[in-house]
């Protein structure tokens, strides 16, 4: 037999999709439609389906995902037969830390009760919407994966080339999310594609100007088409023009006001309307925004005044943009990073050993990260200074990353 | 649909706003008279069996369920209630040609259709049925349901040369569309050659070729795809039998086909009326067939089971209605309506008399069957029969330019036009683009979604009783009788030139299995008797996307 024929937006195999699943019907039920259906909705949505087709006992079903190392097993269901096999099913999943999922539309509501109180993680009825089989799918996937906190999000990471950018976008990854990575120089953003391409999560690189008017729809575009969904904003692109008050000229504090302020202004706006339509379409949204303020706008530094407003705006942002997307579920953060990046050079050279660094970029992105994850779930509107010495030092966060569940396998 | 949108047909076809004269059919020699070449308009019977009475169609509904026993009741019940032919399908062990005592069988013994293994299944099915009366059509491995009705009939004192009926043959497409057998094509094909040729000899008022176009396109093929399939297996089967050295004058009359209809009901009615002018042009123009009867197909219809929803189920019913309305107004020989809750089980009693009673109302109500193709003429059917006429012509001259059918079988050229099928379905109704009512419009809360749930949510327990009545039977048959047929079975599968239809009658005979006669049959051809070792080295092992 062959597999499901690739749909035309079916991304190129890789590591970092959302997730990979295992599935077929059970025993002698031979209707392949639902299988079939469910299988191409997680293709194009950048899932890993390995499709067992017809004839398959539970052994069979656990056996390829554990051999295949997937996160779930679903069963598509076209016949009562499925009763005689669920318990063993049930029984082998948990036993391999995986997901089980049913889908049917023979499954009535008291069929599909039955399965969930039997310990199934999600059981679809006839006709359940693709996002909720979606989204419900994305929570097997991320509880299975425990360690992985960010397991299924996708994220926007603007800046993403260079410094601070590629630490979040790297660590991100790190932690299982799929990243949409935006910068304007190309080449170094193919080097943190390439970077992260033995990490849980995956980076999806979009070369556009955050100052253009369209930049965050071709951003939030291409989240939606490469992962189908978005549930993350890091607005970290920033430049510096410095110069004191009576010497800046307008082409310097335009720049400067349109980089930091205009741009997450409008990233917020039309990221900020994509949760409100899944929210008012009734999906349940758990969705972080991460503004980049500075320490310039928080004290002011002299010869940095137009940086330091355009800053220091950025802190209101956060406080509210908390306030007006919180009712659409997401949560709005503004942190002041302190790290050696090309912005900072005063700061002086690194030490040779990039471990040594209190001020390495990569002590702030666990924050990020943090701040994304379902640890931060209530900390919003807030302004966070991170980095140097008062930032925990990276092994504080190794916790996060390395619970056991990560090791389950 | 906005008024800016142009509209179209289910299967794609542009429609015009409305059609006036000159749109379509315009030459009255390609309709013809109802009854006459090309028999766009009807096949009607020969005139002395026109009486009053035996207007119109044969009502059936699908039915099995459980044990022998059990069905044969279902279908007394059927009949008592006015159905004038049967169609009896297999549960999923019997239509994998397993025994339900396998133990991938056990828990779907009789949950999906009836159990049958043995020539003692087939005496109990039909016990008391006027197989003399009444057509029983089969939707089962044809070979075997051939075979047991040959030898059940006998012993309710009917001669196998009345019985009519037929037998759907699916050697191209059953391995893809939930009827695996899991038999190669080349002996799939030869079973079907075999037991065509058989039955020809033995009860040949019996149709053994029912060309199935309802269960290859009942994923989400469009009426374009799913005739141009059907044909194109016709077609194959039929140039086979004629490299045979069978004239086609004496098996094209034996020949029919079982069709779809879903929701588009005059592009349905359209199908119908292309198919079987296709048919006859085919049968008289390509394979030179001289007998009228070879030119004229009968056709039976299954309502679409993939229209109906588990939403509302009472909506089902005018489903049904609209849909069998439309096939009595297409001249069809045989109807059977997806019953109500087709989305949930096979049908319940109360399902098959709603679903009988339908076709009853409309057939002694409504009129519609007074005159013969009553919508012909009509601008815009005989437009959309063209149209269908040449779309569907031109799929199968695609395909078969493609070369070798069974190649295009064993490569799955076939499985990804049905996958195909099956997305492009399931996203159409997702996106809302395919209106459903209760589905994705007109939804209404669960819990006021109650009407009739309850009788269609009822379940059965597979048959263990039956299982275990056929573990305590096995050992009671006669050893050396029954080792003898299924060595004749494997030595005729190993033989090319062999017919495989004597071998497997007599096997059946001596008590032998289906599962063990199709177990011979791989073993003859040097494959695992057991046919899932058979199935794990034919499938991948898990295709990566």
């Amino acid at each position: 037999m062959t597999g499901p024929p690739a749909g035309p937006s079916a991304p190129s195999a890789g590591s970092g999709r959302p997730g990979r699943v295992v599935i077929g019907t059970l025993g002698l039920d031979q209707h392949e439609v639902g299988a079939m259906a469910i299988s191409r909705i997680l293709i194009r949505h950048g899932y890993e389906v390995i499709y067992l087709g017809r004839f398959n006992t539970p052994e069979r079903l656990t056996g390829a995902a554990e051999q295949e190392d997937a996160d779930l097993v679903g069963v598509s269901i076209h016949s009562w037969e499925y009763t005689a096999y669920a318990d063993e099913l049930l029984a082998r999943c948990q036993e391999l830390g995986i997901g089980l999922v049913f889908g049917g539309s023979v499954l009535t509501e008291r069929d599909q009760a039955e399965l969930l109180g039997r310990g199934a993680d999600a059981v679809f009825g006839p006709y359940a919407s693709e996002a909720t089989m979606l989204r419900q799918i994305d929570a097997v996937v991320r509880r299975v994966r425990g360690g992985d906190q960010l397991a299924g999000q996708v994220v926007i990471v603007t800046g993403a080339a260079h410094g601070l950018g590629r630490a979040y976008a790297l660590e991100l990854c790190r932690q299982g999310a799929a990243v949409v990575a935006d910068d304007i120089d190309e080449a170094a953003l193919k080097e943190v594609t390439d970077a992260a391409a033995d990490l849980p999560g995956s980076v999806h690189a979009v070369v556009c100007d955050v100052t253009g008017s369209d930049a965050p729809r071709t951003m939030l575009d291409a989240a939606l088409r490469r992962y189908g969904q978005l549930h993350g904003l890091v607005s970290n692109a920033g430049l510096l023009r410095s110069g004191p008050i009576l010497r800046l000229d307008d082409s310097d504090l335009h720049l400067l006001l349109e980089v930091h302020v205009t741009a997450p202004f409008r990233l917020l706006r039309a990221i900020g309307g994509y949760w409100r339509a899944e929210s008012k379409a009734g999906r349940a949204v758990e969705a972080s925004v991460v503004l980049t303020t500075s320490a310039a706008g928080l004290y002011g530094f002299r010869a940095e005044a137009a940086y330091s407003a355009a800053k220091a705006a950025v802190a209101m942002l956060a406080r509210v943009g908390a306030d007006e997307l919180g009712r659409y579920g997401a949560t709005v953060n503004a942190v002041a990073p302190v790290a050696r990046t090309r912005l900072t050079e005063w700061l002086g050279e690194a030490p040779p050993n990039p471990g040594d660094d209190p001020l390495a970029a990569d002590h702030v992105a666990p924050a990020i990260a943090w701040l994304l994850g379902p640890a931060a779930r209530n900390i919003t509107g807030r302004v966070l200074e991170v980095g140097n010495s008062c930032l925990p030092r990276r092994r504080t966060y190794c916790c996060l990353r390395c619970s056991p569940a990560r090791h389950r396998r | 649909m906005t008024g800016n949108e142009a509209a179209s047909s289910a299967a794609g076809i542009p429609l015009r706003p409305f059609y006036a004269p000159g749109a379509g059919g315009r030459d009255y020699a390609e309709i013809g008279d109802p009854g006459a070449y090309p028999y766009t308009r009807g096949r009607i019977g020969p005139p002395a069996a026109r009486t009053r009475r035996r207007r119109g169609w044969i009502h059936r509904e699908l039915s099995g369920e459980g044990s022998p026993r059990r069905s044969n009741e279902q279908l007394r019940a059927l009949l008592a209630r006015g159905a004038l032919g049967i169609d009896v399908i297999g549960d999923n062990p019997t239509m994998s040609a397993l025994d339900p005592d396998h133990p991938m069988c056990t828990p779907a013994v009789g949950t999906t259709g009836v159990s049958l293994c043995r020539k003692q299944d087939f005496i109990e099915l039909v016990a008391g049925i006027p197989l003399d009366e009444i057509t029983l059509s089969h939707s089962l491995p044809p070979a075997f349901a051939l075979a047991g009705q040959y030898l059940a009939s006998p012993c309710h004192g009917i001669d196998p040369r009345v019985l009519r009926g037929s037998a759907i043959q699916p050697p191209l497409y059953s391995e893809d569309c939930s009827y695996s057998t899991f038999l190669p094509f080349g002996t799939r094909m030869r079973l079907t050659l075999d037991s065509i040729v058989f039955a020809l000899r033995e009860m040949p008022r019996f149709h053994a070729f029912l060309e199935d176009t309802y269960y290859i396109s009942d994923g989400g093929l469009d009426v374009v795809e799913e005739m141009s399939l059907g044909l194109l297996e016709i077609r194959e089967v039929c140039r086979r039998l004629l490299a045979r050295g069978l004239p086609v004058d004496s098996f094209a009359p034996r020949i029919a086909i079982l069709v779809n209809c879903r929701m588009d009901l005059f592009e349905e009615i359209a199908k119908i009326r292309a198919t079987r002018r296709m048919f006859a042009r085919m049968m008289r123009e390509e394979f030179g067939a001289t007998d009228p009867r070879s030119w004229s197909v009968n056709i039976a219809v299954h309502t679409s089971g993939l229209t109906l929803t588990a939403a509302q189920p009472a909506n089902n019913i005018v489903r049904g209605a609209v849909q069998a309305l439309a096939m009595a107004m297409a001249g069809v020989q045989g109807l059977e309506i997806s019953a109500f809750d087709e989305p949930f089980r096979t049908p319940s009693a109360i399902a098959h008399q709603v679903a009988i009673r339908t076709q009853q109302v409309i057939q002694t109500e409504t009129n519609v069957t007074a005159v013969e193709d009553p919508l012909g003429g009509s601008w815009y059917l005989e437009s959309l029969t063209d149209e269908l006429e040449g779309r569907i012509d031109a799929a199968v001259r695609q395909i078969e330019a493609l070369g070798d059918v069974g190649t295009l079988v064993e490569t799955g050229y076939f499985r990804n036009i049905f996958l195909h099928g099956m997305d492009r379905h399931s996203r159409a109704v997702q996106s809302g683009e395919l209106r459903m009512v209760g589905v994705n419009e007109h939804v209404i809360a669960p819990e006021d979604d109650w009407f009739l749930r309850d009788i269609a949510e009822q379940r059965f327990e597979p048959d263990y009783a039956h299982v275990e009545s056929i573990r305590a039977w096995r050992p009671t048959r006669d050893d050396v009788a029954l080792r003898a047929g299924l060595e004749h079975v494997r030595e005729a599968s190993a033989d090319p030139e062999a017919d495989l239809m004597g071998p497997i009658v007599a096997a059946l005979d001596a008590d032998a299995t289906i599962g063990e006669i199709t177990g011979c049959l791989r073993e003859g051809l040097g494959l695992p008797g057991d046919p899932f070792e058979f199935a794990a080295r034919r499938q991948a092992p898990g295709i990566r996307t």
